[in-house]
Formats: structure tokens, C-alpha cells, sequence
């Protein structure tokens, strides 16, 4: 029997080979894309559950008061993990792990070579047993035993050494600290959140040795006992704040702990993780709901022309029944077909999924390998996509085929072909609603990202380039840097900085004189020379910070923005010019000058207060050197400045970035997501003019006689194409109508996440709409004129 | 007796407006006969074969086959007892055109659940008699019409059926088919299948023992 409905199912998929192709066409598409993400979701999931210790490990995160908007941060004190190792007995184990230099890029200097390393932690030599280190080198019990030890990632020690030993060899931080190498461990896994390429120990630094409650910046992590109650531990754990830190001095009121696994996907709301490989659940959301989508127009067409086909089919299905088969049989019958046809599709999708994996590591920015799509779990799915689309895609046809009457044979019945085609035209509206939508949501995704590229910063960050600087071996050594880039030629203004906007300031307040208990929270960011000219801020009081100051003044003297004059209440910020203000540094600060409010953050944040200040007693160092120049020929330039830099500088790594590329950079994820989009919207786009194609050519068909009939009477081809067209230029019609309105809500939501954000215009939509009925027009034009230019002699004889 | 139809009425409402497709109709027919509906296009002759072969209801009257009331019976049991002693042949032959000959033939079998092996006895014992053992993995496109209906009588003949209800069995073939269709009829017949043929061919009329007389849904006793 079996084999019956098999040899038949298959006889059926083969006569119909243009329903065949376009649906093959149309699930492959989907099923490829569906492939690809399930890979891709199960290496996010997978993400540090392969620790022994995984399911014991949290992380150690602190909710912070009102003054912090009651964030979450994965950093805290230093003095939190020893604590809780000392009064909890849950905790078996604790590590911290801080990057060194607080995460700004360490110069490393191996043999009178300098090289740049953004992954050099300071951790506890707990680290190494909680999480699973494999030494190649060295013993992982030992490796911090002889003080001043480092052990570095097994590509580290390729990088850096290339393939001679490196046990025992000195490497030199920062011009600050030499370390010896200890010991050499095993790459740890691309699918772990902790990514140390090189570590030391905290207990050399004064970051281990010097314990204390106020500034967060080291990640703790713990060990518990197994099954231990988290709410119970997250509760004593919380006390001890109150045990150790004054009641002012609270800034966090309570210890949160993450699950190690949570980490990667969970973290995006949390603040200051260290961690460069995070990654998000709100993207895989989007991403599963977006493929869905895809194979669910592809089920659609799947549907659609399966029942489309049924007036053809309904002669042999009622002869069936007349011989004696059941509807069982009949369904049976129908899920065999789907479920050859599927099976095709996921062949034909998995292969393409390879040959699309480079397309798609491209688009969504993830580093799925071949090896992963050939995982055990991605076969398993492959088996649970093929059964739940063989369901879903044959459910439909299945269902209303399968009790087509016996009766069909002799007389019509036309009732039931009424439903199905409303059913039909239902689903089309689905497709081209979804497909409009895309379009819609793409269109405006691309306008914003326009907007914000376009958007005055209120300061100009192209043609300027950042300098690190901060492993220079003193400060006469950058300030001779300075004076020297100044002269060079096509440099126009050189300033030394803490930070670039929006990187790495400091968080400080200004109060109202004495009554302010809380203050503005600000960003402080010591500077020496000129900002107003490198960063081409608008002055609009006052003047920019002096060049120097005398030795001994103790005065701080600042340019803020106009946020804080508002703050402080001056009504023009000519009022602030000279006035002294309680900037928590020194005793006394003096604003010098005022300027129009910059985003120094992303367009996504407002603007808040911000300060440049210069001082003697600067608690803050000089990190980077913003350079301003203007040049036809950058690589020359750059060549110049380089030789420039390592000439004052011999010990300092090169380390260089363009300020116009840090802005850029605050936009990548929506620069990705608008790339997914396109992508996922061409796609349904596509599949949904696959199905129309088909639809289109079967309604010919079926009205073939129709079309003879009034060909002979006497209709013109134009006449008889825009018959056939119109319906389905309705349908679209009525997609638009239901798309519009849902894609007005879901991007006004979108906008809503940037402070800056671009107006929905009215002509997207039209856009859109004009789009969609093009596209459509195109589809079914071409079986409609193909129908009618047909002989009518031919389809009215053969009945 | 076989079959037997008491005062059948089936109509259709257009138009608010009753329209009889059969109108009073009462027939006995007895194993072994061999009965010819005549009458002009409209008169009611499928309907009359489509109930009789239990494929389509009727609104009064009563109907008896083999003694079971057909009219008060469950939809299941209904499709049973025509599924075990009723085979249909067509004017327009309806094979299924995606299986061979011999797949055609074999399909009631297969719904009748018989074993692998009496299968393949049975029918090619079916092709031997219609002498299509050359033909049999031919599909329907491959064949004349004649020898489409030859396949759609062995089909219907498969299952060993009491009665054999034929609608216009060679209303599209050409006069040699045609006769070489009604012999096979004859021959069923003297070896005791009922059968009961709708047809306007007087000289099909002919092979049969009775003639029924059709107009307008009513019997016509001239």
C-alpha cells in the first residue's frame, strides 16, 4: 500500500513539473535559510555550557541606586569577590577578572618588539580550575605560584613568539611591568564568554592587593555548591553591602547572579561586562521569527498551488474514492506527496546552505563554521523541520482535498471550490501583507541610519585621528609627541585627551553650590591643549581651556556644555563664563568657556552633561592624542605620523583609530540589522512571487475555456489580460491596506529606541505599495498574456 | 432480487421552484439481469445510475439491496456495501492517469486490502481475459479509447462485483469498440453479473433482457 501511494505521489510530483519547480524552489529557499539559523541559534545556545563546572558558575552583578537609574552592572569593587569567598559557605570559588588598564589596549613588548592586545586580563589563579584551562605548558595548579607570572592562549603564544618556546620569557607591559611566562594553555572554546588571550595575576597589581568598596570595575565570578538556592545567596550576599559600606557610600543596593550559560544572550541590558563575545537574544528572536516567516510563505505557495491543482486532481481523487479508498487513505496519500516533495527541498537547501554560509556569515556578522551545519543536533532538526513543514505545508491541501466527494466525477460541486479559493486568496494577501511590511520596515531602517550619518554632531569627527598614548613612558615624553605632530605638515591641531567622546570618561557630578545633595552625573574628560579647534566644537561663550597653566595654580578650569548650564541654572551661557562651580574636582573649578551641546554618545542617548577640564592635579591621565588634519593623500600621511609617533614614543605601539569609524561603529548593529532585513524581506519577496507565478498560471488554466469563450465573442488580448491581472491586483491591493498600518507600528516602535530619529514619511508607504503592485503586476502578466494570446479553437474543443 | 427502488423522488429547488431529477421511480431488478435505461439527454438517466451506485442520495422514497435499506443506513456502511458488490464503468472511462494499467486494475484491490500475492493472481488472470498482458505498464494516455474502457471494465470487474453500472459505457467510442464492449457486457452477464447500462443506442439497448424508458425523471411506459 505503501509503496502504492509512494509510486503514485511520486508520479504526481513528476507530471506537474512547473508546480514541482516552484516549489522546490520556494521551500529550499526557506528551508536554507531556516538551516543556517537553527546552526546558528545552537552555537549561540551552546554558548559555556561545555565548563565541567558550568551549571555552578554565576556571575556576580550589582543593581546600582538611584543616581545610576538603577542599572545593572557586571563590574563591582574588587573587595566584593574576596567577601563573599570569606562569608558565604556556598562559595566554593571565586575569581576576578579585569582587563588590564580597565580594558583600553595594552602595549605588549616581547624582545624590543611592540605589539597591540586588547585581551590581557588580570584574573585570580582561581580562574584557571573554575573554568576548565588546559595547559599545553606549565601546570595549571602552578602557573601564578612564582610571582610576576603570565600564561597566554595558545594562538597568543604563536602570535607573539611565533613558534619558538615561550616559557620563561619576559614580556614587558605597558613599559610598566615585566612579566615571565608560566605557562601556555589550549585556545579556550569560540563559544565561551570568557576570552582571555593573555592573564596575570591580579594579586601582582595593586587591583588585588588593594581592597576596596568604591570604584566597580572588576567581573566576579562564583563557584557555588551544587543546588544551592540562588534567591538564598543573592540575599545574604546583598547584606554584606550593608556590613562593609557606609550608608553614603551605596551606590549598589543589591548582588544579582547570573548563570554563567545566561551570560552571553541575557547581557545586553547590562552595563561594563568585559566580554567581546556577547551576543543577543532579542536579535535571535528576530532572526527566528524573520526565517520563519520565509519558510511560512514558502508553505504558503506549497498550499496554494496544491489546492490550486485540485480541480485536477478531483477527478482522480473522486475515482479513488469510488474504488474504494477512505479519506485516511486519501490524506495519507497527500502527506506522502508533501512529504517527498519537503524532502527534496531540505536536500536541495542544505546543500545550497553551504554554498550560502560565506553570504550569510557576511550579512548577520557571525563566524558559523561548516563543521557546525554538519553538527548531529543540526541533522536532528533537519528531521523535525522535514516532519513539522510536511505537517504544516500538507495540512491544508491534505485536509480539503482529501474529502473531495466521489461525486465530483459526475457533477460539479461548486460550493466547496468557493471556500477554498478564499482560503486561497486569504493566504496570498498573507504573503504580500508580510512581504510589504518588510519592504516598509527596510525602506525606513535605511532612511535612519541615513539620518544619522547625515545628523550634525556638534563636532566634526572626520579627518581627525586618535593616538593611543597611554603606554608612554611619561608625560614630557607625549608632550614633546605633541609639539612635534604640530609641526608636521597637513596636521592642523593636535590635543591630548583622556578620551575620545563617548569612550572613556570618567562619571563625576555637578552640584548647585552646597544646598545640591544628588547632582547632574556627568562625563569628565581631562584634556590639555585645544579641544575647541580639534574637535571642531561650536564656542558659545567664553573661551576654550587655557593653553598652560602656571605651576602651582590649583584652580580646575572647564568648558561644559550647555546641559549643564541649564543644569546650574544660568539662563545664557554667557552667565556661566568666570562663575566658580562644584565639580567634585579640587576645590575650586572656574568655567572658561561653553559649547553647543555634542553627541558625544549615540544618537540613541540624549545628550547629557559634559566637561573638559584641565588641571595640575588632573587625578585623570592623558590617553589619547586627537589629531585633526587635512590631507589629499591619507596613506602618506599616515606613514608620517607614524614615523613621527614611534620617534618620540620608541616604546609605544602604533595604535590609531579614526574618529569618523568609532562613530560609525556605534551604528553596527543596525547597519546588520538593516542588512538582515533586506536580505530576509528579498527573500520573502521572492518565494511570494514564486507562489504567485504558480497561482497565476493555474487560474489561466482553469479559466482556459472561460478566456476561449470570450476571445470568440469577441475580447481584445488587453481585455483578457487585465482580467486575469485584476484579481490579483486586488488581492495586493488588500495587503497593502492591512500592512500599512501594522508596519507604521512596529517601525514608530523601532524609531522609538534612538533619541534622534527621522519622520515616517507618508511616501514610503506608497513607495511600497507602488512597489509591491509592480512586482506582482510582473509576475502575473506574463501567464495572463501567455493565456490570451492563446487559440481559443484549441481550449474549447477539448470539452 | 437484488435491488429494489420504492416511489424514489429526487429533486432540486431553482428558483424557489421544485425540479424533479427523478420523479416516483420504482424498479425490482433480480440477480442475473441485464437492464438498459434509455432516454433523451436530461432525463435522468446518471441520476437514476448515480443512485442506484449509492454515490448519490435521494430526498423520498425507499431503497432496498439485498434486503438492506440503503436510504436508512449510516454514510459508512453505505460506501461499504457499494465498495463489496458494486462496480462502475464510465462514458469518459476515468482511469487514473498517473498509474499503469495493471495499477489501474489493481487499485480496488488494494483498498480492499488483498495480500500481495492473490493481487498479482487476480489481476493477471483479468489482463489474460481482456488479452492486455503486452499492455499493462502503459499509461492511459497510451491507449485508444476502446481499450481505455477495456481497462476500466476489468477495473470494475476486479472486485468481483454483483452489479455493474455503466454510463454510457461507449458513448465515445466508434462503432467497432462499441461492439466489441457489448459482447464483453453480454458474456459477464450470461456468467450472472447484473449489470445495468445507461445508454441512447438503440442497438446497445438491444444486448440487454429489459429496457427502461426515461423522460423527464419520470418512467416513460408509452
Amino acid at each position: 500500500m505503501i509503496r502504492n501511494y509512494f509510486k503514485i505521489a511520486w508520479r504526481n510530483i513528476y507530471a506537474n513539473k512547473l508546480f514541482t519547480a516552484l516549489n522546490i524552489a520556494g521551500l529550499a529557499i526557506g528551508l536554507c535559510v531556516c538551516i543556517l539559523l537553527f546552526a546558528f541559534v545552537n552555537t549561540e545556545l551552546s554558548f559555556d555550557s561545555m565548563y565541567s563546572n558550568s551549571e555552578d558558575i554565576y556571575r556576580v552583578n550589582m543593581e546600582t541606586s538611584e543616581e545610576y537609574d538603577f542599572e545593572t552592572w557586571a563590574t563591582m569593587p574588587n573587595a566584593v569577590g574576596p567577601a563573599l569567598a570569606q562569608e558565604l559557605p556556598q562559595v566554593n570559588k571565586m575569581t576576578r577578572l579585569i582587563k588590564d588598564d580597565f580594558g583600553a589596549t595594552a602595549s605588549l613588548k616581547i624582545d624590543g618588539k611592540n605589539f597591540n592586545e586588547n585581551g590581557l586580563y588580570l584574573a585570580d589563579s582561581t580562574l584557571f580550575n573554575m573554568f576548565d584551562f588546559h595547559f599545553i605548558k606549565g601546570n595549571r595548579q602552578l602557573a601564578f605560584s612564582q610571582p610576576k607570572s603570565i600564561v597566554l592562549s595558545q594562538s597568543t603564544k604563536e602570535r607573539l613568539f611565533g613558534n619558538k618556546d615561550a616559557m620563561g620569557k619576559i614580556i614587558s607591559v605597558n613599559n610598566r611591568d615585566s612579566l615571565q611566562v608560566s605557562g601556555v594553555y589550549r585556545d579556550l572554546p569560540k563559544n565561551s564568554v570568557i576570552d582571555c588571550n593573555l592573564v596575570y595575576n591580579i594579586m601582582d597589581s595593586w587591583m588585588g592587593t588593594n581592597v576596596y568598596w568604591s570604584n566597580a570595575s572588576y567581573e566576579t565570578y562564583v563557584q557555588l555548591q551544587p543546588n544551592t538556592s540562588i534567591a538564598n545567596v543573592q540575599n545574604q550576599a546583598s547584606k554584606l553591602i550593608d556590613k562593609y559600606v557606609d550608608k553614603e557610600g551605596q551606590y549598589f543596593t543589591k548582588f544579582l547572579f547570573q548563570p554563567l550559560t545566561k551570560i552571553h544572550l541575557y547581557s545586553s541590558d547590562i552595563r561594563e561586562g568585559y566580554s567581546s563575545r556577547l551576543g543577543s537574544i532579542s536579535t535571535i528572536k528576530s532572526l527566528l521569527f524573520l526565517s520563519i516567516l520565509v519558510l511560512l510563505i514558502a508553505c504558503i505557495n506549497y498550499m496554494n498551488l496544491a489546492t490550486a491543482n485540485s480541480q485536477k486532481r478531483s477527478k482522480g481523487i473522486g475515482m479513488n474514492k469510488i474504488l474504494g479508498a477512505n479519506r485516511r487513505q486519501m490524506l495519507s496519500l497527500f502527506y506522502m506527496e508533501t512529504g517527498i516533495l519537503v524532502f527534496i527541498s531540505i536536500l536541495i537547501g542544505y546543500g545550497i546552505s553551504f554554498l550560502a554560509l560565506p553570504l550569510f556569515r557576511n550579512i548577520t556578522g557571525n563566524e558559523l563554521t561548516y563543521t557546525e551545519l554538519l553538527s548531529p543536533e543540526i541533522l536532528l532538526s533537519l528531521l523535525v523541520i522535514w516532519s513539522l513543514v510536511t505537517l504544516i505545508a500538507g495540512s491544508y491541501p491534505a485536509l480539503s482535498m482529501s474529502s473531495i466527494s466521489p461525486l465530483s466525477l459526475v457533477n460539479k460541486s461548486k460550493k466547496k471550490q468557493s471556500l477554498t479559493e478564499f482560503v486561497r486568496k486569504g493566504l496570498v494577501v498573507f504573503q504580500f501583507s508580510a512581504s510589504i511590511i518588510l519592504i516598509i520596515a527596510v525602506t525606513i531602517i535605511f532612511q535612519q541610519m541615513d539620518f544619522i550619518k547625515n545628523k550634525k554632531l556638534g563636532y566634526n569627527p572626520n579627518g581627525v585621528v586618535a593616538l593611543s598614548v597611554k603606554s608612554a613612558e611619561s608625560y614630557q615624553q607625549v608632550q614633546q609627541a605633541i609639539n612635534d605632530l604640530k609641526r608636521q605638515t597637513n596636521v592642523e591641531s593636535v590635543s591630548a585627551v583622556q578620551s575620545i567622546p563617548g569612550d572613556n570618561e570618567s562619571g563625576r557630578s555637578v552640584r548647585k553650590l552646597s544646598t545640591d545633595a544628588t547632582g547632574m552625573p556627568i562625563s569628565s574628560c581631562r584634556t590639555d591643549g585645544s579641544v575647541v579647534e580639534t574637535m571642531q566644537l561650536n564656542l558659545l561663550a567664553g573661551n576654550s581651556l587655557p593653553e598652560s597653566i602656571v605651576k602651582g595654580d590649583s584652580i580646575v578650569y572647564t568648558l561644559i556644555n550647555e546641559k549643564i548650564t541649564q543644569y546650574l541654572g544660568f539662563k545664557k551661557p554667557e552667565e556661566a563664563i568666570g562663575k566658580y562651580i562644584n565639580t567634585e574636582l579640587g576645590d575650586k573649578s572656574i568655567v572658561t568657556g561653553v559649547v553647543e551641546n555634542f553627541n558625544y554618545n549615540s544618537l540613541k542617548e540624549d545628550v547629557g552633561g559634559y566637561m573638559y577640564y584641565k588641571s595640575n592635579n588632573a587625578p585623570e591621565s592623558i590617553r589619547t592624542l586627537l589629531v585633526r588634519y587635512k590631507t589629499s593623500n591619507l596613506s602618506e600621511f599616515m606613514g608620517q605620523l607614524q614615523k613621527n609617533f614611534t620617534n618620540n614614543l620608541p616604546n609605544t605601539a602604533f595604535d590609531y583609530q579614526f574618529l569618523d569609524t568609532h562613530v560609525a561603529s556605534l551604528y553596527a548593529s543596525e547597519e546588520k540589522t538593516a542588512e538582515t532585513a533586506t536580505a530576509f524581506s528579498l527573500l520573502a519577496i521572492f518565494i511570494a512571487c514564486l507562489g504567485l507565478f504558480g497561482l497565476a498560471a493555474f487560474t489561466a488554466e482553469a479559466r482556459t475555456k472561460e478566456i476561449g469563450v470570450r476571445k470568440v465573442l469577441g475580447a481584445s488580448i488587453s481585455g483578457v489580460t487585465g482580467l486575469l491581472t485584476k484579481d490579483f491586483l486586488k488581492l495586493v491591493l488588500i495587503a497593502f491596506v492591512i500592512a500599512a498600518p501594522v508596519a507604521y507600528w512596529l517601525m514608530n516602535k523601532w524609531l522609538l529606541d534612538f533619541a534622534y530619529r527621522t519622520e515616517i514619511n507618508w511616501w514610503v508607504f506608497a513607495v511600497a505599495g507602488i512597489l509591491a503592485v509592480c512586482i506582482a503586476l510582473i509576475t502575473v502578466s506574463f501567464q495572463a498574456i501567455k493565456a490570451a494570446i492563446a487559440n481559443p479553437v484549441k481550449s474549447l474543443r477539448t470539452e | 432480487m437484488l435491488l429494489e427502488l420504492n416511489h424514489i423522488y429526487k429533486w432540486v429547488t431553482q428558483g424557489g421552484r421544485r425540479v424533479f431529477l427523478l420523479n416516483d421511480i420504482s424498479l425490482k431488478v433480480e440477480e442475473g439481469e441485464f437492464i438498459t435505461i434509455m432516454g433523451p439527454s436530461g432525463s435522468g438517466k446518471s441520476t437514476l445510475l448515480n443512485v442506484i451506485g449509492m454515490l448519490d442520495g435521494f430526498q423520498e422514497g425507499e431503497y432496498a439491496f439485498l434486503e438492506e435499506s440503503v436510504h436508512t443506513m449510516k454514510e459508512k456502511h453505505r460506501s461499504k456495501l457499494y465498495k463489496e458488490y458494486i462496480g462502475f464503468v464510465f462514458q469518459a472511462y476515468h482511469l487514473i492517469d498517473e498509474l499503469t494499467v495493471y495499477e489501474n486494475i489493481e487499485t480496488p484491490l488494494l483498498y480492499k486490502n488483498v495480500k500481495s500475492a492473490e493481487r498479482k493472481a487476480l489481476v493477471a488472470d483479468m489482463l489474460d481475459r481482456f488479452n492486455m498482458v503486452g499492455k499493462k505498464d502503459l499509461f492511459p494516455s497510451q491507449l485508444s479509447g476502446g481499450q481505455q474502457q477495456l481497462v476500466g471494465v476489468a477495473r470494475a470487474l476486479i472486485a468481483k462485483p454483483k452489479l455493474i453500472l455503466a454510463d454510457e459505457p461507449t458513448g465515445n467510442l466508434n462503432s467497432k469498440q462499441s461492439e466489441e464492449i457489448m459482447k464483453l457486457f453480454k458474456e459477464l452477464n450470461e456468467e450472472g453479473v447484473t449489470i445495468i447500462q445507461a445508454t441512447h443506442s438503440e442497438a446497445n439497448a438491444a444486448y440487454g433482457s429489459r429496457i427502461l424508458h426515461l423522460l423527464d425523471g419520470r418512467r416513460d411506459r408509452k
